[in-house]
């Protein structure tokens, strides 16, 4: 494969990379363009090590990133030039020519009997014949030339439009294209001519043709993977997020949790940590000598040494009840992630009575710790046990850094759901948020207790799908870093 | 690309081998990235549980090109004081001090306020001068005239507002002084970052980086990296200690002995002139390669089984 080829197909592994999800930006192309040129395409495992290298950024990425080289770099095709091109060490550039040679002479008992049953009058005669055994792409096809192949398959690849592929069944259609434009047609031809009149030429054409054909399906298939494969998980992705919690059926869950757990990470990388310098303390001389000399020497602006670290910390009290029951999953399911990523979160369960699930949080994975949730504290709402619960058990660790976050739908079975309770903890927290996933028409209707909620809530809003979970998140960390 | 600076990193079969003979066993990926961090200019960003070895990369690279290594250690709380630079303001107050004696020398004679302002402009600005620059590790790092090797270890233990410092060191070579201007890095240095992956780092510290993991060795490899390091070792003992660390890499421990400890294992019974696992040995030596109480109670209730595959059954 040449350079140019070889970069061409980089480029497009690259846009496919992105499709699974791996962000490769412009610069890191310019790295991958520049490492695979000092690598060379000959040595498959080191082209994948160095690449991984740039184009990778975690360990997770790097998973997702290997998958994808094996599937995008079909192993025969790289393989069969590193052996036949002896070792890996020469740049590309030299490699080509070498490596040409070579094939050329390994390859050539094959090329040579189809030469030889060429040689009677009746192909010599044909002309369209003639000048398609003498094309590059046969000679190519003969010899074994991987790099004028790959090049003649991806031009042929250009004109059929390749790349257009959209959806699965066509690849059928899309392979017939780029074998036409590949001129497969005369070698078809050739076929139907030989097939009565000379039996090994025709099994040796046939074996061409089916090697071409392979090739073509091959590159066809990669195209979907590479242009449609990749915008359907996208959309696949979007709409999901977009889908009310509740009507999430079993089969998207392993989707959903991939999307959670991205967007915890996401939200804690975002959030983190924060310093803020304290205004007391020991002095810092140094800053403040620099400070002072736009005003003459004299230190108006002081700086201190001690650097107070703000950690966000979150109380999560999930309603579990029946009303809520499909929200509930999926909450609890964001809160173990985001207690995964933000160690300070502590996350409390209730229908009726209130317990601290923290713990089962961080030892079981997540399916078990979900469900021993809604085992343990399923059951009917009771607003006033669980607030009075909740005071009980955390009221004294909350502080004004602290967020409570209760997810739930206000409804409490027209029994008082105790809201001065409520208010006692909006007295000591920085911030107390309402997450219903009713909409908010709904609210107050019935015995929805929401509108008096709203009330003794920094902010209640309505939240029932992915896409409104994380902004709010968002919005609400960054706000606790105040800014 | 031509990497005249580090001739020795030029090639990635040099590379192994070179390293190797410094007592650095390296997979063929590590040597990849080396060479493509050398030819590309960018740093390396070394991920992987501890004890495996990232730090000892960045060492070995140092002794490999006969480069100085730089070292910044990263801890919370670390500032640019700490790792750039910082000045002498002791000096610099002095310097005012003496500035008011001479201010009659510099300004005798002068008529007026326009004559005077403009010979005290004459004199320069010398109050934030480079004399008055104290080199911090990355500072220093630039400074060196013929390269060197950067180590700026456990980069997740700083701040999220130090990554952004580093920045421009990793980006360009380069650091910007307010007071002074911008001094770029004489020769650019290789350098080397390590994380044990505490918490994820910055997209805009990633994506200057190389990205390096290294995992735990497989058997055939860290036996080579035993017998490399210590080769005193009898080869069936040091055959059957490689096999018997794998195989509690397996159990459930709070903390995976790592290469690191192998090889202080591997010392251990070379000093102890053990040439046999056993119960007993490895009961009394055990501490050594698991660090915390839980896991030798945990380790020593399989130890049969466990010795059973060091030898290979």
């Amino acid at each position: 494969m040449t350079t140019t080829a070889g970069s061409n197909q980089l480029l497009a592994f690259i846009k496919f990379l992105r499709g699974k999800d791996v962000p490769v930006s412009p610069a890191d192309t310019l790295d991958a363009v520049h490492a695979a040129g000092l690598l060379g395409y000959d040595d498959r495992t080191m082209l994948r090590d160095g690449l991984a290298a740039v184009l990778a950024k975690s360990t997770f990425e790097e998973s997702t990133y290997r998958e994808a080289f094996d599937l995008f770099f079909a192993p025969q095709q790289l393989d069969t030039e590193t052996l036949e091109s002896g070792n890996g060490e020469q740049p590309a550039s030299t490699s080509e020519n070498g490596a040409d040679q070579d094939k050329t002479t390994t390859a050539n008992d094959s090329a040579q009997s189809l030469e030889e049953l060429l040689q009677n009058p009746t192909a010599q005669e044909d002309p369209t014949l003639a000048g398609l055994m003498n094309s590059a792409l046969m000679n190519a096809l003969q010899s074994g030339d991987e790099s004028t192949l790959a090049m003649a398959i991806e031009a042929a690849a250009e004109t059929a439009k390749v790349d257009e592929i959209r959806l699965f069944t066509q690849r059928g259609q899309f392979t017939r294209r780029l074998l036409d434009a590949l001129g497969e047609t005369a070698l078809r031809d050739a076929a139907i001519e030989f097939e009565k009149s000379q039996p090994r030429a025709f099994e040796e054409i046939q074996r061409l043709r089916e090697n071409l054909r392979y090739r073509a399906r091959d590159r066809v298939e990669r195209a979907y993977l590479v242009h449609a494969a990749g915008d359907t998980e996208d959309f696949l992705d979007d709409a999901l997020s977009e889908v009310r919690l509740a009507n999430i059926s079993p089969h998207q869950m392993a989707r959903m949790r991939k999307l959670m757990d991205r967007m915890a990470r996401k939200l804690a990388s975002r959030h983190g940590r924060r310093r803020q310098r304290k205004r007391r303390g020991q002095l810092n001389v140094p800053m403040t000598l620099r400070a002072s000399v736009a005003t003459d020497g004299i230190p108006f602006n002081t700086h201190w040494r001690q650097v107070q670290r703000k950690r966000p910390q979150i109380m999560a009290i999930c309603d579990v009840s029946g009303s809520v029951a499909a929200y509930a999953k999926f909450l609890l399911m964001f809160l173990y992630a985001l207690q995964d990523v933000l160690p300070r979160t502590r996350s409390f369960a209730f229908s009726s009575s209130l317990g601290e699930v923290t713990d089962w949080f961080s030892e079981f994975p997540v399916e078990e710790a979900v469900s021993r949730v809604n085992r343990v504290y399923g059951g009917a709402t009771d607003y006033a046990r669980a607030f009075t619960d909740f005071n009980e058990l955390a009221l004294q660790d909350i502080n004004r850094a602290t967020t409570v976050i209760i997810l739930g739908d206000a409804r409490n079975n027209n029994s008082d759901p105790r809201l001065d309770l409520l208010a006692e903890i909006k007295a000591k927290c920085q911030r107390l948020i309402w997450l219903n996933p009713e909409p908010r028409l709904a609210w107050g209707t019935g015995d929805s207790a929401m509108l008096k909620v709203t009330q003794h809530c920094h902010i209640a809003t309505e939240c029932n799908n992915l896409k409104q979970l994380e902004r709010i998140i968002d919005t609400l960390l960054s706000a606790m870093h105040g800014n | 690309m031509e990497t005249t600076l580090y001739p020795q990193l030029d090639d990635v079969t040099a590379i192994s081998t070179a390293f190797s003979e410094a007592g650095y066993i390296c997979t063929p990926r590590i040597a990849t990235v080396v060479y493509l961090a050398a030819a590309l200019n960018k740093p390396i960003l070394v991920e992987g549980p501890p004890g495996v070895g990232k730090t000892e990369l960045a060492k070995t690279c140092a002794e490999v090109i006969a480069k100085p290594l730089v070292r910044l250690q990263c801890y919370e709380g670390l500032d640019e004081a700490k790792a750039l630079y910082e000045w002498k303001y002791g000096k610099q107050l002095l310097y005012t001090q003496i500035l008011k004696e001479q201010l009659g020398d510099i300004l005798d004679g002068a008529k007026g306020l326009k004559e005077s302002i403009q010979r005290l402009h004459s004199t320069g600005d010398v109050f934030y001068a480079k004399e008055f620059l104290e080199p911090r590790p990355l500072l220093r790092a630039m400074e060196q005239d013929d390269g060197a090797v950067l180590l700026i270890d456990e980069i997740d233990k700083a701040d999220f507002e130090f990554e952004s410092l580093l920045l421009e060191v990793l980006s360009d070579y380069q650091i910007s002084i307010p007071e002074i201007g911008t001094i770029q890095a004489r020769s650019k240095p290789m350098v080397f970052l390590t994380s044990n992956d505490t918490r994820d780092l910055s997209d805009a510290l990633k994506r200057r980086c190389l990205h390096l993991h290294i995992p735990f060795p497989s058997i055939e490899l860290e036996s080579r990296i035993v017998t490399a390091r210590v080769p005193e070792l009898e080869s069936h003992l040091s055959d059957q200690l490689v096999r018997f660390v794998h195989a509690i890499r397996e159990l459930d421990l709070k903390k995976s002995p790592a290469i690191s400890e192998t090889l202080d294992w591997a010392r251990s019974l070379l000093l102890l002139h053990a040439n046999q696992l056993d119960t007993k040995l490895v009961h009394d030596t055990l501490n050594v390669l698991l660090k915390y109480e839980e896991d030798i109670v945990e380790a020593e209730g399989q130890l049969g089984k466990l010795l059973k595959i060091a030898e290979g059954l």
